[in-house]
C-alpha cells in the first residue's frame, strides 16, 4: 500500500483489516493519480502540468490573508503615511509569512495531519485548547471584519448591508458544496486572484515610479516618527500578512489536497508564488491611496470601501468602483479560507470528519460549524454603529499578538526528529522563525508599551 | 481486505485498489483516528511556552484598555 517512505509515527500495529475505505480517499486517490501521472511523463509541459496540479494552498492562504481587514489596513497606510516606509517594509513581511507558511506546509506533507490534530497529539489537550482557543477567537473576530468589508464595498454600489451579508453567506455555501476539495480550490483560485484589481486601481492614480523605486531602494524612517497611531498601522500591516489562521489553514489544505514528502519542492513554489501576488496586491494598494497623503486629504472618516469613494475624485467613477470591488472579493475569499480554517480544527480535535472532499450527510459537523461561525459574524455585521475602521484595525493588531505563541509550536513541531524525519527545519529556516518569532513579540511589546506609557515615545524622540 | 464505510457501500473494488495503490497509509482518512505519541515538554519549552501565554493574556488586557480608551 502506498508509494512513500513509512514514517517513524506510523501506527505500527494497524494492520489493512483496521482500514476504512472513504469517499474522501477515493476523491484524494483520484487526484494523486494524476499527480502521479504528471511526475512520471518527462518535458517541460509535464513539469507546469504537475505544478498546476499542485498549487493551491501556498496561493490561497496568501491571497485569502489579503482579506477585507488587510486590504483596509494597507489602504489606510497608504492614506495616513504614504509609500516611504511602507512599501519595503510589506514586502518584508510578506517574506516572514513565506518563511512560517513553508513550516505548514511540509508540517502537512509530511504527517498528513493538520495543525490542530498535531498539537493535541503531541503537547495534549492542556496546550490544545489553548492553541485553539487563540484560533477560535482570532477567526471569529476575523470573520467579522470580512463581513464588515464586504459590507462595504456592496455598499458603495448602493447594496444595503442585509443584502450584502446575505449574499456572502450565498457565496460561502455554493463555495464549499462542490463536495471535491479540487473543484472547490480551482474555483477560490480563479476568484481569488482578482485580488490583483488593486494594480489598475494603482495605475488609474499615475503613480510616480521614480518615488516608488526609491521607496523600495531606500525604505525611508516612518513619516512623524514612532506614535501610537504609527505602531497601531504598523501591526496591522504585520497582520495582514501573518495571522494564526493561515497555519491552520495551510497545514490542514495540504493534508486534504494530499501533498506527500514528494511534492515539497512545488509547495514551497505554490508559497512563494502566493506570498509574490499577494504582495503585488498589497503594494498596489498602498500606491493606489498614496494620493490621499499626497494631497493632504484626511481618511479619518473613510469606513471600508469609503476609501473608493475618497479616490474617486483622482481616479474617477470606474476606478473607484474597481477598489470597491477588490474589497468585495478580499472580504468573499477571505470569509470562505476562514470559515473553513475553523471547521478544519473543530474536525480534527473532535476526531469528526473533515474534509472538502466530504458530501454533507457525511460531514455534518464539519458543515455546520463551518456556516454557524460565518453566520454569526455575519449578524453581529448588522448591529448599526459599530466602528468599522477601528475593528478592522485592531483584529489585526489581534491576530500579531496571537502570533508569537501559535509560532512557537508551529517552530517546536518542525524540529520534531519523530514528527518529521529527515524533513526537519534546517538551522537557516530557524533562525529566520526565531527571528519572526522575536519580531512579532518586540512589535507587540512597543504596542504594549505606547498605550501604557505613551509619553515614552515623546521623551525618546516620536510623537 | 479493507473494509468500506458503512455510509460508502457505493465504493466498489476497484476503488479500493486505487485508494491503497495511490495513497499514503497514514493519509487514508480511517487511520487518522490513531493518535499520535505525546511528546513531553522539557523545562525551557515550558517556560517559553507559559512566558508566551503570560504576554498573550498581558496584551489581550492591553488591547481591551485601548478600546475602552477610545471609546470614551
Amino acid at each position: 500500500m502506498g508509494t512513500g517512505p513509512p514514517s517513524r509515527l506510523s501506527p505500527q500495529a494497524v494492520t489493512q483489516e483496521d482500514v476504512v475505505i472513504t469517499h474522501e480517499d477515493v476523491d484524494r486517490a483520484h487526484d494523486r493519480v494524476r499527480v502521479s501521472a504528471a511526475r512520471a511523463q518527462r518535458g517541460t509541459f509535464s513539469k507546469f502540468r504537475l505544478l498546476w496540479l499542485l498549487v493551491g494552498p501556498g496561493i490561497l492562504v496568501m491571497l485569502g490573508e489579503n482579506d477585507g481587514p488587510s486590504m483596509i489596513s494597507y489602504a489606510a497606510t497608504g492614506a495616513r503615511f504614504g509609500i516611504g516606509f511602507f512599501l519595503p517594509f510589506v514586502i518584508l513581511t510578506f517574506c516572514m509569512a513565506i518563511v512560517v507558511q513553508e513550516m505548514t506546509m511540509r508540517l502537512g506533507s509530511a504527517t498528513h495531519r493538520g495543525h490542530a490534530e498535531l498539537i493535541f497529539d503531541r503537547f495534549g489537550p492542556f496546550w490544545g485548547w489553548f492553541s485553539m482557543i487563540d484560533l477560535g477567537i482570532g477567526n471569529f473576530l476575523t470573520l467579522i471584519t470580512e463581513f464588515i468589508a464586504i459590507r462595504a464595498g456592496l455598499g458603495f454600489f448602493g447594496v444595503p448591508p442585509w443584502a450584502a451579508v446575505g449574499s456572502a453567506l450565498v457565496f460561502l455555501c455554493l463555495a464549499v458544496m462542490m463536495h471535491r476539495y479540487w473543484t472547490w480550490e480551482r474555483t477560490l483560485l480563479a476568484i481569488a486572484v482578482f485580488n490583483l484589481i488593486f494594480v489598475p486601481v494603482a495605475l488609474l492614480t499615475h503613480p510616480n515610479w521614480h518615488s516608488v523605486g526609491n521607496a523600495l531602494v531606500t525604505w525611508r524612517p516612518l513619516p512623524g516618527g514612532l506614535s501610537q497611531d504609527t505602531l497601531i498601522i504598523v501591526l496591522a500591516d504585520i497582520g495582514a500578512t501573518v495571522t494564526p489562521w493561515m497555519l491552520f489553514f495551510q497545514q490542514s489544505a495540504t493534508v486534504d489536497k494530499g501533498l506527500t514528502r514528494k511534492d515539497i519542492h512545488l509547495g514551497r513554489i505554490d508559497t512563494i508564488v502566493g506570498a509574490a501576488l499577494a504582495a503585488i496586491a498589497a503594494v498596489a494598494t498602498i500606491i493606489a491611496t498614496a494620493p490621499l497623503f499626497a494631497h493632504h486629504m484626511t481618511a479619518e472618516n473613510f469606513q471600508g470601501a469609503e476609501f473608493a469613494q475618497a479616490l474617486q475624485p483622482l481616479i474617477g467613477r470606474f476606478g473607484a468602483a474597481l477598489f470597491a470591488l477588490g474589497i468585495v472579493e478580499a472580504g468573499m475569499v477571505a470569509s470562505v479560507t476562514i470559515s473553513i480554517s475553523s471547521a478544519y480544527a473543530f474536525g480534527e480535535v473532535a476526531r469528526r470528519p473533515h474534509s472538502l472532499n466530504l458530501p454533507v450527510t457525511q460531514g455534518k459537523a464539519f458543515y455546520s460549524v463551518l456556516f454557524l461561525c460565518a453566520a454569526t459574524a455575519g449578524a453581529i455585521v448588522l448591529i448599526p454603529g459599530l466602528p468599522l475602521v477601528d475593528v478592522v484595525l485592531l483584529v489585526n493588531v489581534v491576530a500579531v499578538l496571537a502570533m508569537p505563541p501559535a509560532l512557537v509550536f508551529l517552530f517546536m513541531l518542525a524540529n520534531d526528529r519523530e514528527v518529521m524525519g529527515d524533513l526537519v527545519s534546517p538551522r537557516w529556516a530557524n533562525i529566520l522563525a526565531t527571528g519572526v518569532v522575536v519580531f512579532l513579540t518586540l512589535a507587540g511589546l512597543l504596542f504594549g508599551i505606547s498605550v501604557i506609557a505613551p509619553n515614552v515615545f515623546a521623551f525618546l524622540g516620536g510623537k | 481486505m479493507p473494509s468500506k464505510d458503512k455510509g460508502h457501500s457505493s465504493i466498489t473494488s476497484t476503488d479500493q485498489q486505487l485508494v491503497l495503490s495511490s495513497l499514503e497509509p497514514e493519509q487514508l482518512a480511517g487511520l487518522k483516528k490513531h493518535l499520535i505519541p505525546r511528546r513531553h515538554l522539557r523545562g525551557l519549552e515550558k517556560v517559553v511556552m507559559w512566558s508566551l501565554r503570560i504576554y498573550l493574556l498581558f496584551m489581550m488586557v492591553v488591547v481591551i484598555y485601548q478600546v475602552l480608551t477610545t471609546l470614551h
